[in-house]
């Protein structure tokens, strides 16, 4: 389906040109590793209620890495209801939750349009089978909330010409801020949840040489490891310490299924690290 | 998404339903033991003008029909083929170094579209958008697929799949359509390549000549996916509709068998003959429709029974709402909450177990007659 | 590639080598599933179509492309609705035809049109008639084939009917711009005919004479029309005679296998 109501741009695929870096290689060279313990998250700010017209609203961002060019995660959540079903729809017993993820058109390094593309459509049902679990839906029979994310930069390495694969592991770290950030939001809007849910990544990498064994570290940038070969997200609720999504890529052989079990208790690890970050920020909010 | 499915039963028929499949063993509507998965019937190449097709008859009825057609595509240059440096030319160790990361990467994920059609569906719904990417989420994951697209450097095959889901969409489709793509990717042959290097491609006319996409002498298979849930302490294997309308948790695992490759990570070591190796490719989280059942009421707080007048219970909202949250045995209520990290690793532990229902699903495919 | 008619005059045989008056072989199915209602299969040539029809049930939400019915389920008639779905690979070239394209509207109307009128919808008021066609290989004559799989698949639902609905198409042996006036018509235009020749769908309701759907979409000389819409009724009429040896085939088998009780009408049935 072509977007017929706007401008676009030209249709046809242009390389953004990238430039060589020439002013300070060796230093460019030197942080090409991740900086962080495997088991370090990126520092996050959230902060609720960013939004006055909506009824909950939460802005999350990421700590940009310590590369020069690497951008961070910017993610801004708006919920609207819950509100009554148009009168047409039919009858539901529960709240009825719609979600939408849209990345901006400038938010990647590749130019998104304005429609859903099929990506952005697979995060919103991501995004909603992670937060259907943690909502109380059965106290709002009849009604409908919409949870809007609008992705204002994706993780994306702009300076460096990573592959386009590197793209796929992008959208798992754009899903855990995704579900963290519609959380807040949510307890923003005051609707009643059984906790708040974090989302977390976690990702085996291949060390620096092709003999090392493969590691498991936490909130992987893929520009900042070797190869990726396989990532989990997981949507965690820390209290009652559940899962509501799990969402696992790779390649792994099913003999080394406790590298498996691994990559997900790492997951959660970054979850709970996420989900202080998430608790912390309601706190001040109330205060 | 399975949550569209919609089931009409009632809050007790749940109930019956939940306790009847969280029994040891569980007890399952239609006498199925817990990994069994319904018969199917299966024909390949029933479609001549394509490049491989499928079609599978579950016994319920459902049916889907698979057709892959190829076509040679140009391939876009890349920033990692010959980047042409604009600046400082670019210095020529990093280039090849580059180069060589580039080769083992081989291929790009738009080289196969894969779309899914299920009648009474628009194409764009969030549930088919779903399905068509977990589907090719498995496909991809297995690196060395798009490497078989590559003709040369200069041109690929650029695959197109379109599932077609034939009949009503009676239960969640997603076994039934990853079953039909095995079957028609493993027929599927592309015309046998007669030019050499990298001038433009050229290719023999002989359709029997044409090599399987999927070569027959090495063992390499396309993924399937599984659907698996659990109810209880019981895990579930290809769940009916009603059988989904009372799930606690639900996953969809691709699986896929380890292909004779090497430097893959994956040391080939004693490979006995029929001892299959499993790879793990995918896992996602399927959001199961008993969510969204309507819940029943207990007698204790039901009107018609005169065991709670309504004005009583909304005086003393903060009470209603912890008998709310209470459990009463045989009062259906939809789950709440996720599932517990235990829970969720026996389900996948199930699926990957060697002799397990992966192994018999591929044996099942691989003993389908390809013509 | 321009469909070379000069050599037709000569042996009087057309680029597959049938005669001008020759339908392709017809092969058809029904019940080929379970699950549905009703369902058929129907090889025109290489036009390859299935059917799968369900209803008269109550009608779900509500989607376009309904006829007959006009306000969904308060009418006193069943509202037949169709839906075709056309499969990517079902053309030589690859070519994807979403939802919202116009063509294949307009053949989901005609075809529930066709189907609206013969079936006896007044008997099912407040319901709904599903009827979903699936292309899986197209060399013209799509419609037609579309048509006699939607009657196949309505008998197998056991929906009264007033008749078969039978459907074919019909050409003419040179081009507009010739201005031939001795052109034959033809009947059962393959994919590559269809191109290049004038030609019509034409349906007709059982024995009769009477036309149910007749769609001429290029252009052609008035004087050629008669000839050509004489030749596809009679063409109709073949394709119904086809079609109720299939239905009748299926039935004995079904009465011979035991699925079904012996009826009063097994003398009928030969």
């Amino acid at each position: 389906m072509t977007d017929r109501r706007r401008i676009n741009g030209p249709a046809g695929t242009t390389i953004p040109p990238i430039f060589e870096d020439t002013s300070n290689k060796e230093d460019a060279n030197s942080v090409k590793g991740r900086t962080r313990a495997p088991d370090a998250v990126r520092k996050m700010f959230l902060r609720t209620g960013v939004t006055p017209t909506a009824s909950g609203s939460a802005y999350l961002e990421y700590e940009s890495s310590a590369k020069s060019g690497v951008s961070g995660i910017k993610l801004s959540c708006t919920v609207h209801g819950p509100r009554s079903l148009p009168r047409s729809s039919p009858f539901s017993p529960h709240i009825v939750l719609s979600t939408h993820v849209k990345y901006a058109p400038f938010a990647t390094k590749q130019r998104r349009g304005y429609l859903r593309d099929p990506s952005e459509r697979d995060l919103g049902t991501h995004l909603e089978t992670a937060l259907r679990g943690a909502i109380i839906a059965d106290r709002w029979p009849k009604s409908g909330v919409d949870i809007i994310i609008s992705v204002i930069e994706g993780d994306q390495d702009r300076a460096s010409s990573g592959p386009q694969s590197d793209e796929t592991w992008d959208m798992m770290n754009v899903l855990s801020g995704c579900i963290t950030v519609a959380s807040a939001a949510l307890a923003d809007a005051g609707i009643d949840c059984v906790d708040t849910v974090a989302g977390g990544v976690a990702a085996l990498v291949q060390g620096p040489s092709e003999d090392t064994p493969p590691s498991v570290v936490v909130d992987p940038i893929p520009s900042e490891h070797e190869r990726i070969l396989g990532a989990c997200c997981i949507a965690y609720l820390p209290t009652r310490d559940e899962v509501t999504n799990l969402w696992f890529k790779g390649d792994l052989p099913a003999s080394e299924m406790d590298l498996y079990t691994k990559l997900v208790e790492n997951g959660i690890l970054a979850s709970a690290s996420a989900s202080k970050v998430l608790v912390d920020c309601l706190k001040d909010a109330l205060a | 998404m399975a949550s569209q499915i919609h089931v009409n039963l009632s809050p007790a028929e749940l109930a019956y339903l939940h306790a009847s499949l969280s029994l040891t063993p569980p007890i399952r509507p239609d006498g199925r033991s817990p990994d069994q998965y319904r018969p199917l019937s299966a024909e390949t190449g029933i479609l001549p003008g394509t490049n491989g097709s499928a079609r599978i008859c579950f016994a319920d009825g459902t049916e889907a029909i698979v057709g892959v057609k190829a076509e040679v595509e140009k391939t876009g240059r890349r920033w990692d083929d010959d980047t042409i440096f604009l600046e400082g030319g670019g210095d020529d160790e990093e280039g090849g170094d580059k180069e060589k990361g580039s080769t083992q990467q081989g291929g790009n994920k738009e080289w196969v579209e894969l779309t899914v059609e299920i009648p009474g569906q628009r194409d764009d719904d969030s549930a088919t958008v779903f399905l068509a990417q977990m589907l090719s989420e498995a496909l991809l994951a297995d690196g060395g697929f798009v490497e078989r697209l590559k003709i040369n450097r200069g041109w690929h095959w650029k695959l197109y799949l379109d599932i077609l889901l034939i009949s009503p969409p009676l239960s969640y489709p997603l076994p039934l359509l990853s079953l039909t793509t095995h079957l028609a990717l493993l027929s599927t042959r592309l015309p046998r390549l007669k030019s050499e290097g990298d001038e433009d491609p050229f290719f023999d006319d002989d359709w029997a000549a044409a090599p399987y996409l999927y070569p027959r002498d090495k063992k390499a298979r396309p993924p399937v996916t599984l659907l698996v849930m659990a109810v209880g302490n019981n895990i579930i294997f290809d769940p009916a509709k009603e059988e989904l309308a009372v799930a606690d948790v639900v996953l969809a695992v691709s699986v896929a068998d380890v292909a004779d490759r090497k430097g893959k990570g994956v040391e080939d070591e004693d490979m006995d003959v029929d001892g299959r190796k499993l790879k793990l490719l995918s896992i996602r989280t399927v959001d199961p429709p008993s969510r969204l059942t309507p819940p029943g009421v207990p007698n204790a707080s039901n009107t018609a029974y005169g065991h709670a007048s309504a004005g009583a219970t909304q005086q003393k909202m903060p009470e209603a709402r912890a008998v709310e949250s209470e459990a009463v045995e045989g009062v259906w209520k939809a789950p709440r909450g996720g599932a517990k990290l235990a829970v969720m690793g026996a389900l996948v532990q199930k699926v990957l177990q060697k002799g397990g229902v992966a192994d018999e699903v591929l044996d099942a495919l691989e003993a389908v007659d390809l013509s | 590639m321009p469909l070379d008619t000069s050599t037709y005059s000569l042996a009087l045989l057309r680029v597959d080598g049938r005669r001008w008056n020759e339908l392709r072989r017809l092969h058809a199915q029904i019940r080929t599933q379970a699950a549905a209602d009703g369902s058929s299969y129907l090889e025109m040539g290489h036009t390859k179509v299935m059917c799968v029809v369900t209803g008269p049930s109550e009608p779900g939400p509500r989607r376009g492309g309904g006829i007959g019915g006009g306000a969904g389920g308060q009418s006193k008639d069943a509202e037949v609705v169709v839906n075709i779905v056309i499969a990517g690979f079902s053309s030589v070239d690859r070519k994807r035809r979403g939802r919202g394209d116009k063509r294949t509207q307009e053949m989901q109307s005609t075809v529930a049109n066709a189907l609206a009128a013969s079936l006896h919808t007044h008997l099912f008021p407040h319901s709904q008639i599903n009827v979903s066609l699936h292309v899986l290989s197209q060399d013209g004559s799509l419609l037609a084939a579309l048509i006699n799989a939607a009657t196949l698949a309505c008998v197998d639902a056991g929906i009264p009917m007033t008749d078969y609905v039978a459907a074919c198409t019909a050409g003419s042996t040179s081009t507009y711009a010739a201005n031939d006036e001795s052109a034959d018509p033809l009947l059962d235009l393959n994919h590559q005919e269809e191109q290049e020749l004038p030609s019509l769908t034409v349906a007709t309701l059982g024995d009769s004479d009477r036309v149910v759907v007749l769609v001429c979409e290029s252009r052609v000389q008035i004087s050629r029309l008669e000839g050509m819409l004489a030749v596809g009724v009679d063409g109709c009429k073949q394709v119904r005679e086809l079609l109720d040896r299939v239905v009748r085939e299926k039935g004995q088998r079904m009465i011979l296998e035991g699925t079904v009780e012996k009826g009063t009408g097994l003398n009928d049935l030969d």
